[in-house]
């Protein structure tokens, strides 16, 4: 596996609670977007935040990851479908911090069966470096399952 | 307490499929394509799990600072705050 290097930026005008900001994806240039502190910390308003930037990043890092054990373990799926969920809160004596990310993980995967991909889900967790990241100062929870549909 | 959502799909295998980050929660991005490539090697316009991390500590970074900054009694006009997220290949973890 490469090493990787990838650029962010924000520009903030004013104050926390009042100002606003743009972070812009500067290696890709793939999104521009408006942040503010009620966005983050309230009703999002069509805006978004550090914690759903995070929870796009594990959810992308961790849907590559469980790709890749299944495929290891000769069962390459067809499709995977992931949902995070990224949740910070106020640890008494901390401060704020990243407290659980909640991985929520479906998906059609051919010769597979309910062991092998709960299996293949806990090396994904195991071995996908944003959840080796987050357990810094959060739980990572993961709830996987073959969609039976098939779909 | 905040709780934000994010949800992707992938589709085929690591190398020759790819996913999309279809929605999330405040429906402030998405679809955005993500591919194995473009993360490991060239972006070519598409972002990587590395890019959103830099974008989402440099947005928590600037707030910290601004606030750092008010409680001094020298509140900000403007920031300007950039992050570089580099990913290195471990030795150990989950390879077996």
């Amino acid at each position: 596996m490469p090493r990787i290097v990838r650029e962010a930026e924000i520009s903030w005008e004013g104050t926390t609670a009042r100002g606003s900001g743009v972070v812009v994806a500067v290696s890709s240039g793939a999104f521009e977007l408006p942040v503010t502190l009620a966005s983050r910390v309230a009703d999002p308003g069509g805006k978004t935040s550090p914690e759903e930037l995070l929870a796009a990043a594990h959810a992308t890092c961790f849907v590559t990851s469980l790709g890749s054990e299944l495929a290891r373990a000769g069962t390459p799926p067809e499709r995977l479908h992931v949902h995070c969920t990224i949740t910070m809160d106020e640890v008494r004596g901390v401060g704020h911090r990243i407290v659980s990310s909640s991985i929520r993980a479906r998906g059609v995967a051919p010769g597979a069966d309910a062991a092998s991909f709960a299996q293949a889900a806990e090396a994904a967790d195991l071995g996908c470096p944003f959840s080796a990241l987050i357990k810094g100062t959060a739980t990572v929870t993961i709830d996987a399952m073959l969609d039976e549909g098939g779909s | 307490m905040a709780d934000r959502t994010a949800n992707v799909t992938w589709t085929g295998s690591l190398l020759d499929g790819g996913g999309t980050i279809e929605r999330v929660g405040s429906g402030a991005f998405g679809p955005l394509e993500v591919t194995w490539a473009s993360r490991a090697e060239e972006p070519e316009g598409r972002t990587s799990p590395e890019e959103l991390i830099a974008a989402a500590h440099a947005a928590c970074f600037s707030m910290a600072l601004s606030h750092g900054l008010s409680q001094a009694g020298s509140p900000p006009e403007r920031l300007e705050t950039s992050a570089t997220v580099t990913f290195v290949p471990g030795t150990g973890g989950s390879r077996r």
